[in-house]
């Protein structure tokens, strides 16, 4: 191994050589004016202002708020979907840690390659993998599943808006039941998906990863919590955010944290931690809601409330069931006031949030 | 143009170049500051919420010196204002007002006990100077704002004693005198004002000879005279007006015999609620309360509620007072000229042809009860000697907000028709001391601040602790007695802790929601550059205009407006 | 030092040699030895490297993309229906500029199933960006192999180094294995300019909207007609440290004034050496035409190395149906601008490992005698086989 003087110097060889002009830790660089405000922000910004994603996105806040956890010292292989294409269009990019999309079905693969690249050169450097549903529960589901089982240090995020949204809200297997997309529409014959839910974080979870867990944009400090605590873990770790999509469930974009909230407190998407395939963490739900409280406010689910319809009542109540066998099983319901159920853990007060501090 | 970078790669943060903020079509976030309702509802104008906003960093002092910018007696208003901020308090939907009134009254208390300095200088040595007459509340208050403008103040009381009603009207159970006295002897102590006591306007001054002689002149006579009553022309020989009677008691300790028997009283307002209690406890058989208004219910519309502060009326049940709502003393059962009986008819405030509400009796309504005395308690009048010309009827009816009668001459507190409230009284005194220095500026009325009020609408509630309001402890029914005060008082942890429970309605509570959920990184965080008192900026250059930091703003300082681009 | 070996276990030598930091791999007929070997390497403790043992040829493929994007020198192998499945990240490994190394043990495609060896694989994914480059030897491969690793990094492209399945990588041969302080004379190490670094953030793979692409494609295609001289100069550079040369871009074998030749690509290329030996006094000489450069395609060496050559024989081993051959097919586009250039005969043979006998040099120089001789045939088809409407 030649010493890193002499890398650094073959380093800007190339670079020069290949039209990349030198930076880097060891090469001066040019005096730096006076810091603007957004550059003293007390917090890292690893997905800086200026990407495109639609007005209220889910995903684009979720992914802000892991990459402030995470970074700086990670890298990122992010699959084909929305982020991607939001983040990146040529010739700018709204990342500022190293960041690499490759296709739709492999950002785990290409993943553990940047992972065993790390552990070759005894570096440090965390790899995280994003993904859409579509990304991880379909088409890279295999992928997904060889990196963990090949025990990578890699976190893995799959940004959950419930549909391909970046195709034109197209059903995918996290599609919840009856929610209606372009390819599971309502019609006389269907009351949109028929199909449920996958439960990607149990499979997951039966991987015996170190960690895996779900999140929602709802609760950014629980959010960031788990992304912190999965960035100490050496191993595999995975985080499902569930992230509303204004334009894909059709709802206002000032509502993508009220909705994200209303389906954790209805049960329908429960926030639940797993080590070694084992629960270990829960957020109680101190009120639960009627799922009909998160529903009505989303298109997508607009065919559940028309009036005279056996069929939507019928599907209603199924996902009040599906709901109350969520909170049963993983034991969602809360005793009383818990300063991280579902009530404690948004609270604020003058200064900043409440939790997040001891 | 660039050039294509090999393998297509893009440096880091580029995005900056991208100014996403011109695909905001509709509307855009702003920080509007708007009024808490309780700062609304506030007869004496505080801004509660931004005492609390203090009290919450645990600055306890500064919490006092922000409330005594509008009401120097917090002491005093602490333990008689009926708190129209309680009622209007957004907390009320969630699980309770806050008990602002018990806070208030423990700053008044901890400023007294520990000395602090309310927030004024002294007045230049040729600072104008300006006659108040009176040294209720109004003319109190009006003195210290008088001084906190620049200004010097001269009282003229025509007692021997400063404080008004405070010390006629309202019995020591509800304000003892040792916080009356310190907080008024504080506010009189300050540099530049002068009182003069035993001076009564019409007999030793004049308001021509004040006017000649000061600058301006504030008038805060209150109402001293009782309102004539009587029913159907019937007056009864033995007849005591409420304030009257209460007076005499405060002054003497003693009732009329009758008052032993069975006792009616006439009227709606806490003098009513007053003299029923004395009267009860000094061994009234019953005691029963006639209003024509009504009592607190879920159907109870606000302008039918019964005038009083909500505990009193709490307190007069737990003793047995009776209350007979919407109704009236439709005739009196004479025995020669003394009163035996009274017919009672119910009536409520019904809107007329022309939209405005008036009394509508019931016939068939009528109930005669035997008692031994009816003591007529609604409402007393400006006594009008020296007014002459600058009264209307019986009060003062100004048509600004600082009550300007004349020029350089002000009403204000009571004696103003539209008043009723010690709160509404010393608010009087800011307002009228404003314009009054205003006036000698050579500038206009100041304005009223006509900005809007928060709603429980605007507010998002799911970020806000459940937290139930501070009890406060009273003395048993059995251990009231005519001096001791019944309702006791907070402690430091309790109302600090009650200050948590403030919603911080319309303000910044510099929770970071907007900075943590804009999904655009278009909230800067600054305390330095935010000049509207909020921590935050909007970087209108990548703010898209979805509205979610809008929604999720727990106090509605966030409120989404049309794009104007 | 010279050593009998198989041909996949040489390979594994070679890539030994060249210190990958990561390998990732998944098995199949008749890759499985390369793969196998590096991984007795690794668990003797002779090679340090990180190697992913995937669960799919399209992840060996994205490991390596990763890892080779994160600044580690990568290297992958597969064959056939691997090669297919990688074709999606094949692309996309190019698309973006990223040097890595793989092996290909050429093999035919299903369906039907079939393991053996023709190029039917490789031409699947010409079009792909890759460099292709064709060994006829283990020996020629040991060399390509550590040249690839060089030729991959100066020209920040990828580098597909193929060899037959079986009749090279399940020969054995005697091989001279190259030192290791020569070849670490030989190959810098390995460095990226555009690698993923948290001191120095880029992002890769952006999205390119249609003002852009027209220019990257042509980017691309530039950056491989500039590396024809540096596949020649790295070959060249070789053969200074080693002794011995791989063969360039081509090499034309036999008799260089023939007016009759062979040109092909692979192992059959020695076939057709053996078979010149033995039949030459019966069916004459030949120019040989030993294409070792299939992608970047050397098109000017090509018709230099066909001067004066009035009949051509292309040798196929991957047909496009309904077309004919595709080497074929390409070596006559490219002649189309040649004054006088050559009659080319596209003759596909050996499809699915059917065997090439030295005679087959023999049988085609005489089917080219025939004037009615077609100019596209699998050679070697026995219609009789066939029912009649097939044929």
């Amino acid at each position: 191994m030649a010493p890193r003087s002499d890398n650094s110097k073959r380093l800007n060889e190339l670079r020069m050589k290949h039209g990349r002009p030198p930076a880097g830790p060891n090469e001066p660089k040019a005096a730096k004016a006076e810091p603007t405000l957004r550059e003293q922000q007390p917090r890292f910004r690893g997905l800086e202002s200026g990407h495109r994603a639609c007005q209220g996105c889910g995903e684009a806040l979720a992914a802000r708020l892991v990459m402030e956890s995470a970074g700086p010292d990670v890298m990122v292989a992010n699959a084909t979907g929305c982020l991607e294409v939001f983040s990146t269009p040529w010739p700018q990019t709204a990342w500022r840690v190293p960041w690499i999309h490759s296709l739709f079905e492999n950002a785990s693969a290409v993943a553990s390659g940047m992972e065993a690249a790390m552990k070759a050169k005894g570096k440090n450097t965390k790899v995280l993998s994003f993904g859409g549903d579509g990304a991880t529960y379909d088409i890279g589901f295999q992928s997904l599943s060889g990196m963990l089982e090949r025990h990578h240090n890699v976190l893995y995020v799959t940004y959950d808006n419930e549909a391909y949204m970046n195709t034109g809200i197209q059903r995918s297997s996290s599609t919840p039941h009856a929610a209606s997309t372009t390819t599971s529409p309502v019609g006389a014959e269907r009351m949109g998906k028929r199909h449920l839910k996958k439960d990607l974080l149990s499979i997951v979870a039966a991987h015996h990863i170190p960690y895996a867990a779900s999140a929602s944009v709802a609760y950014p400090a629980d959010l960031q919590r788990k992304v912190r605590y999965a960035m100490g873990v050496e191993g595999p770790t995975f985080l499902v955010i569930h992230s509303p999509c204004p334009l894909g469930w059709r709802h206002d974009s000032a509502l993508t944290v009220e909705i994200a909230r209303r389906a954790v407190e209805c049960g329908l998407f429960p926030l639940v931690e797993l080590e070694r395939g084992a629960l270990t963490n829960i957020m109680p739900i101190r009120d639960p809601r009627p799922v009909a409280e998160y529903l009505k406010l989303q298109g997508r689910f607009a065919h559940l409330f028309k009036k005279n319809d056996y069929r939507a009542a019928e599907e209603l109540d199924h996902l009040q069931a599906l709901a109350d066998h969520n909170i049963a099983i993983y034991g969602l319901r809360g005793e009383g006031t818990d300063p991280v159920d579902t009530t404690g853990v948004a609270q604020v007060r003058r200064g900043g949030p409440l939790a997040g501090r001891n | 143009m660039g050039e294509m970078t090999r393998g297509q790669y893009a440096d880091a943060g580029t995005s900056l170049d991208f100014k996403t903020g011109n695909w905001r079509s509709t509307q855009r976030p702003v920080h509007v500051h708007a009024k808490a309702p309780c700062h609304t509802a506030c007869p004496a104008g505080e801004d509660q919420q931004a005492w609390f906003a203090l009290l919450q960093e645990q600055k306890v002092e500064e919490a006092w010196k922000s409330l005594v910018s509008a009401n120097p007696m917090p002491g005093v208003t602490g333990r008689v204002c009926p708190h129209p901020c309680e009622t209007a308090c957004n907390r009320v939907h969630v699980d309770g007002a806050l008990a602002i009134h018990n806070v208030e009254r423990w700053l008044g208390d901890e400023a007294v006990r520990l000395g602090w300095d309310y927030p004024v200088a002294a007045p230049a040595k040729d600072a104008k100077t300006v006659a108040i007459v009176g040294a209720g509340p109004a003319g109190i208050s009006a003195a210290y704002h008088c001084v906190r403008l620049g200004l010097k103040a001269e009282i003229f009381e025509a007692l021997s004693e400063a404080g008004g009603l405070l010390r006629s009207a309202i019995p020591p159970t509800r304000l003892p005198r040792g916080p009356l006295d310190a907080e008024l002897g504080r506010i009189l102590d300050l540099p530049g004002i002068t009182l003069n006591l035993r001076q009564r306007l019409g007999r030793d001054v004049t308001v021509e000879s004040l006017k000649a002689q000061y600058a301006a002149v504030l008038l805060a006579p209150g109402c001293e005279k009782a309102k004539p009553w009587s029913v159907q022309g019937a007056v009864p020989a033995d007849l005591h007006e409420g304030l009257e009677l209460l007076r005499d008691f405060m002054d003497h300790g003693a009732l009329p015999d009758a008052a032993k028997g069975d006792v009616i009283v006439h009227g709606g307002g806490n003098t009513a609620m007053d003299i029923c209690r004395i009267m009860k406890r000094a061994g009234a058989k019953s005691v029963t309360l006639i209003t024509a208004s009504g009592l607190p219910g879920p159907d109870t519309a606000p302008d039918d509620l019964i005038n009083v502060v909500p505990r009193e009326l709490e307190e007069a049940l737990e003793e047995g007072i009776e209350v007979i709502d919407h109704a009236t003393v439709s005739r009196l059962i004479m025995k020669g000229s003394k009163v035996t009986g009274v017919e009672i008819i119910a009536l409520k405030k019904e809107p007329g042809k022309d939209g405005r509400k008036r009394r509508v009796e019931f016939e068939g309504t009528e109930r005669v009860v035997s008692v031994d005395m009816v003591v007529p308690c609604v409402g007393e009048q400006v006594d009008p000697e020296g007014y002459e010309g600058l009264l209307d009827g019986a009060y003062f009816w100004p048509d600004n907000a600082g009550g300007r009668v004349a020029e350089r001459v002000y009403a204000l507190g009571d004696a103003r028709g539209s008043r009723g409230t010690v709160a509404a009284a010393i608010g009087d005194g800011r307002l009228a001391a404003e314009a009054a220095a205003a006036e000698l500026r050579g500038e206009d009325d100041p304005s009223a601040d006509d900005r809007s009020t928060i709603g429980i609408d605007a507010l998002n509630t799911a970020y806000y602790a459940g937290a139930s309001r501070t009890l406060v402890a009273k003395l048993p029914v059995s251990e009231r007695t005519f001096e001791a005060e019944i309702e006791g008082s907070i402690s430091r942890t309790e109302a600090l802790a009650e200050a948590q429970r403030c919603l911080s309605c319309g303000n910044c509570l510099a929770c970071d929601n907007c900075w943590t959920m804009c999904p655009d990184n278009a909230v800067i965080k600054t305390a330095e550059l935010a000049m509207d008192g909020s921590h935050y900026v909007f970087d209108y250059d990548y703010c898209k205009g979805c509205g979610l930091c809008t929604h999720e703003c727990p106090t509605g300082y966030i409120q989404s407006v049309p794009e104007t681009n | 030092m010279r050593e009998a070996l198989e041909g996949s276990q040489a390979i594994a030598r070679a890539i030994s040699l060249c210190k990958p930091d990561v390998v990732a791999a998944y098995p199949i007929t008749p890759q499985t030895h390369i793969v196998e070997n590096l991984s007795k390497l690794v668990a003797d403790g002779n090679l340090h490297t990180e190697f992913v043992s995937v669960e799919s040829e399209f992840s060996a493929a994205s490991v390596v993309l990763g890892a080779a994007a994160a600044g580690a020198r990568a290297y992958t192998a597969s064959a056939s229906q691997g090669i297919l499945l990688m074709s999606e990240v094949m692309y996309n490994i190019s698309g973006m500029r990223i040097p890595l190394v793989m092996t290909i043990a050429n093999r035919a495609v299903g369906a039907p199933l079939n393991i053996w060896n023709d190029q039917s694989d490789t031409m699947a994914v010409r079009d792909a960006g890759w460099i292709q480059l064709h060994c006829i030897s283990n020996q020629e491969a040991v060399d390509t192999t550590i040249q690839a690793f060089r030729l991959a990094q100066e020209t920040e492209l990828p580098v597909a180094v193929n060899m037959d399945g079986f009749v090279l990588t399940h020969t054995m041969e005697v091989i001279d294995v190259p030192a290791q302080a020569e070849v670490d004379k030989y190959l810098p190490p390995f460095e990226f300019s555009r690698k993923l670094d948290p001191a120095n953030p880029v992002s890769m793979g952006t999205l390119v909207d249609p003002n852009w692409f027209s220019e990257v494609r042509h980017s691309h295609h530039a950056a491989m007609v500039k590396a024809l001289p540096k596949i020649e100069e790295i070959d060249k550079a070789f053969a200074k440290v080693f002794g011995r040369a791989s063969g360039g871009l081509l090499t034309v074998e036999g008799d260089k004034k023939a007016k009759v030749a062979i040109l092909a690509m692979g192992s059959v290329v020695g076939t057709m050496m053996a078979g010149q030996d033995e039949f030459k006094d019966e069916v004459g000489s030949a120019r040989i035409v030993k294409l070792r450069a299939f992608r970047p395609f050397p098109a000017k060496a090509l018709r230099d190395a066909l001067k004066g050559v009035e009949k051509l024989v292309v040798i196929d081993r991957a047909i496009s149906p309904g077309l004919g051959g595709v080497l074929g097919t390409e070596v006559s586009a490219v002649l189309s601008t040649m004054d006088n250039g050559p009659k080319v005969y596209n003759y596909a043979l050996g499809l699915g490992g059917r065997d090439i006998q030295a005679s087959m040099y023999k049988d085609l120089l005489k089917a080219i005698e025939n004037p009615k001789a077609p100019r596209f045939a699998i050679f070697d088809a026995d219609l009789k086989k066939l029912p009649p409407e097939d044929r």
